[in-house]
């Protein structure tokens, strides 16, 4: 009688201790398990980029092969939103509210990450590498928003300052898109100009629906250019090249990270954007990097789907969830969003297959250096037959 | 199908007790809705709402006046940035700057119903496709209007009332949406209704017997234009942000989808299609997970499509849907409604 006693009480405690331990365990994490959320469209106007989202896809499946960290799987959990930010809205919330996610990772676009910004920041969940540069991300600075991918603005001052000091060309001209996107590269541009003295000689914009360059081109032409930067869309980049060519005018051209997955745009210009000196962000995809080529073979090498492209969008996918791998791994077994978010903050001159990743305890006065996760670019020059050459070494940069 | 004795008979909101008890159902089911699911569905919900009223207002101008327009987007943007910036700039609180800016879409719709008076079929198809193309060119190209950068809602208090949550939005919502379908039903029992139909079925016809074909036309497109402008002006606070992009052609076409789909000419059709397709719009990316079915699909998509293939299946199956419909309905789903209902008549004999 007493032994059946002391039996139901010992169950009562495993109980209360088990729905304790329940509550006290994080969201979207178990003993074996950590799901981690992302967007990317694999249909509609930005499906180009859905790359991204396969890339980080096979790094996961790759860190699960070899064991997983600290015994748990990475359950990646990725969705289609076609680049419209209400089904960006949709499916992170289902996902949310359904499955329950610990943290989220990438996320292709600027309005689609915008749609969802305040969502995930109210619930104080952790969202690590928007894919992309835009100023939006740390301004203002947010406690859980991890941005990674440089600030175009960074990319402009690098490569004006290689043009005018290694190239000795002074008369610079941006064509730019007219959107955040293109009015950052115009900043970066005549902020560095300003330092040597000089000015831009020429601001094009470029509307997205434009499909008719020779206007632009004129204007460029008219105005003496020996350079052009060119912050645009690959598409009107390749455009802007190709009626330049056809008019016998014939600048430096620059572009920035978004044109500078080189066999890409030599494939769709024809083989005219040999010659462009564009930023980028990450090692190139046949560089003598050990951790690169361990990404080559283990992730794209055994889960990338058959036609699958061994290029920049495909590794970037595999570069912005590369710190929230690290920060899990440091948090050992005590896996909760504030650990994580202060092992972030605790990330120095953390290096992977990109630029050097550093943050700091949220300071909202001083946003670039606590929360812009990487602040530097090289340069690379297009070469015939799609090949980059590396034209500097990684340059950091201040903002602004 | 049902005959009219008297013209108060015609006019009336309800035709029947059953309806009465069906409708005051429904709107207890949607009282409850919020605590009978998850948060996720009342976003569905609400994003289904919005579609309805868009719906409802395009059914007027396609559905009961014969007019068609592929620039309804332009409207929905009118009233999304009317009512943010109404609220941003003047300080408006928001219903009073919901109002407006539909109000101002309604001005738009006015406009464009000017050519309408002398463009009909794909010509006016045409013109209607400009104007929506248009605004958002002018939008995108504007620093007012915060350019290709687009506008952040700021929060939303109604009286003493912050809404924060989707569940919160949803009160306010749903009564908007149950009040506009009131109204439309209303609408169409009255004159104003009346001549929408005849117009309809003969322009000329319906000149002769008296019809202002100005007037009406053109109010056709400003009530249309003033439902899409409130439908706008609460998509924004949905997302929560917008910008110029999010109001493109598809958008429109989607909207003009949802009227054909769920039936063309009546106020059930508006708000069955708007439901099925915006639900399918959120919820078909998940065909892959369904169990065989998605399986098979993958696999299909692996040997036949390209790597992006196997997420475009759900415009696959969208499409299909949309032709299956037009092919053995053309009535819409109403019409399978009707149809089903003729077929019960005499239950259980």
């Amino acid at each position: 009688m007493k032994k059946k006693a002391l039996l139901r009480a010992a169950a009562v405690v495993a109980m209360v201790c088990g729905l304790v331990w329940n509550a006290m365990a994080e969201e979207g994490v178990s003993d074996t398990e950590i799901h981690i959320g992302q967007w990317g469209p694999q249909t509609g106007p930005a499906a180009a980029w859905g790359s991204v989202a396969r890339g980080t896809d096979a790094y996961f499946k790759m860190i699960n092969a070899e064991g997983g960290i600290n015994g748990r799987k990475l359950i990646h959990h990725m969705f289609d939103d076609a680049y419209n930010p209400a089904k960006t809205k949709a499916g992170v919330k289902e996902l949310q509210e359904g499955t329950g996610m610990f943290a989220w990772v990438s996320g292709v676009g600027t309005a689609p990450g915008l749609a969802v910004r305040d969502y995930l920041m109210e619930r104080q969940i952790p969202w690590i590498g928007p894919s992309s540069g835009s100023l939006h991300w740390i301004d203002p600075a947010s406690k859980y928003l991890f941005p990674i991918y440089p600030l175009y603005y960074i990319e402009a001052k690098a490569l004006v300052r290689h043009a005018v000091k290694d190239l000795g060309l002074k008369q610079v001209a941006i064509a730019y898109q007219n959107d955040d996107y293109g009015k950052n590269g115009v900043q970066g541009a005549k902020a560095e100009l300003a330092q040597h003295g000089l000015q831009v000689v020429a601001e094009v914009p470029v509307e997205v629906k434009d499909t008719d360059m020779k206007p632009h081109v004129m204007q460029l032409r008219k105005s003496d250019a020996d350079t052009v930067l060119l912050w645009v869309s690959p598409v009107h980049a390749v455009k802007i090249v190709g009626t330049s060519k056809a008019m016998n005018f014939t600048p430096q051209w620059m572009s920035t990270s978004t044109c500078s997955d080189f066999p890409l745009m030599m494939h769709i210009s024809k083989g005219l954007w040999e010659g462009v000196i564009a930023a980028t962000f990450a090692e190139l995809p046949d560089a003598d990097h050990p951790l690169l080529q361990k990404y080559q073979k283990d992730a794209y090498g055994k889960f990338a789907a058959k036609d699958e492209r061994w290029g920049l969008f495909y590794y970037a996918g595999i570069l912005f969830a590369e710190p929230l791998v690290e920060a899990i791994r440091r948090c050992g077994q005590d896996l909760t969003r504030e650990r994580v978010v202060s092992e972030l903050e605790g990330l120095k001159n953390f290096r992977g297959i990109g630029g050097e990743i550093s943050y700091g305890p949220l300071d909202t006065a001083k946003a670039y250096e606590t929360r812009q996760g990487m602040k530097e670019v090289f340069l690379v020059k297009c070469l015939k037959d799609g090949k980059a050459e590396k034209l500097s070494d990684w340059m950091a940069i201040q903002y602004p | 199908m049902d005959m009219k004795r008297s013209y108060y008979e015609d006019v009336q909101l309800f035709t029947s007790g059953v309806v009465v008890f069906w409708f005051v159902a429904l709107l207890l089911f949607l009282g409850l809705l919020p605590f009978l699911f998850k948060n996720y569905y009342v976003y569905v919900a609400n994003y289904m709402a919005i579609n309805v009223i868009v719906a409802l207002g395009l059914n007027l101008l396609v559905g009961y006046t014969g007019q068609i327009s592929l620039g309804h987007a332009g409207f929905f943007a009118i009233g999304a940035y009317g009512t943010v910036i109404l609220m941003t700039l003047l300080r408006c609180p928001f219903l009073l700057a919901l109002l407006a800016a539909a109000l101002i879409a309604a001005l738009f719709g006015f406009f464009l119903g000017l050519p309408a008076l002398r463009l009909e079929g794909p010509y006016l198809a045409i013109a209607t496709l400009g104007f929506g193309l248009t605004i958002t060119q002018v939008i995108g190209r504007s620093e007012f209007f915060g350019g290709r950068q687009g506008l952040h809602t700021p929060e939303l208090w109604v009286g003493p009332w912050h809404l924060t949550t989707d569940r919160d939005f949803y009160y306010l919502l749903i009564p908007i949406t149950v009040m506009l379908t009131v109204a439309a039903r209303n609408l169409i029992k009255t004159r104003v209704g009346r001549a929408f139909i005849a117009i309809r079925e003969a322009d000329i016809a319906a000149a002769t017997m008296g019809v202002n074909l100005v007037f009406y036309k053109t109010l056709a497109f400003a009530v249309s234009a003033f439902y899409a402008g409130v439908g706008g002006g609460l998509y924004a606070f949905v997302l929560r942000f917008i910008e110029p992009e999010i109001f493109t052609l598809l958008m429109s076409i989607m909207f003009l989808a949802m009227v054909i789909v769920g039936g063309i000419g009546s106020i059930m059709g508006s708000i069955v299609g708007a439901c099925l397709l915006s639900w399918m719009d959120l919820q078909l990316r998940n065909i892959l997970s369904i169990p065989y079915l998605g399986d098979w699909l993958e696999t299909l998509s692996q040997s036949y499509f390209s790597i992006t293939g196997v997420s475009n299946i759900q415009y696959i199956v969208f499409g299909l849907i949309l032709i299956l419909i037009m092919l053995f309905e053309p009535l819409g789903i109403l019409g399978i409604w009707l149809r089903t209902k003729r077929y019960w008549k005499t239950w259980p004999f």
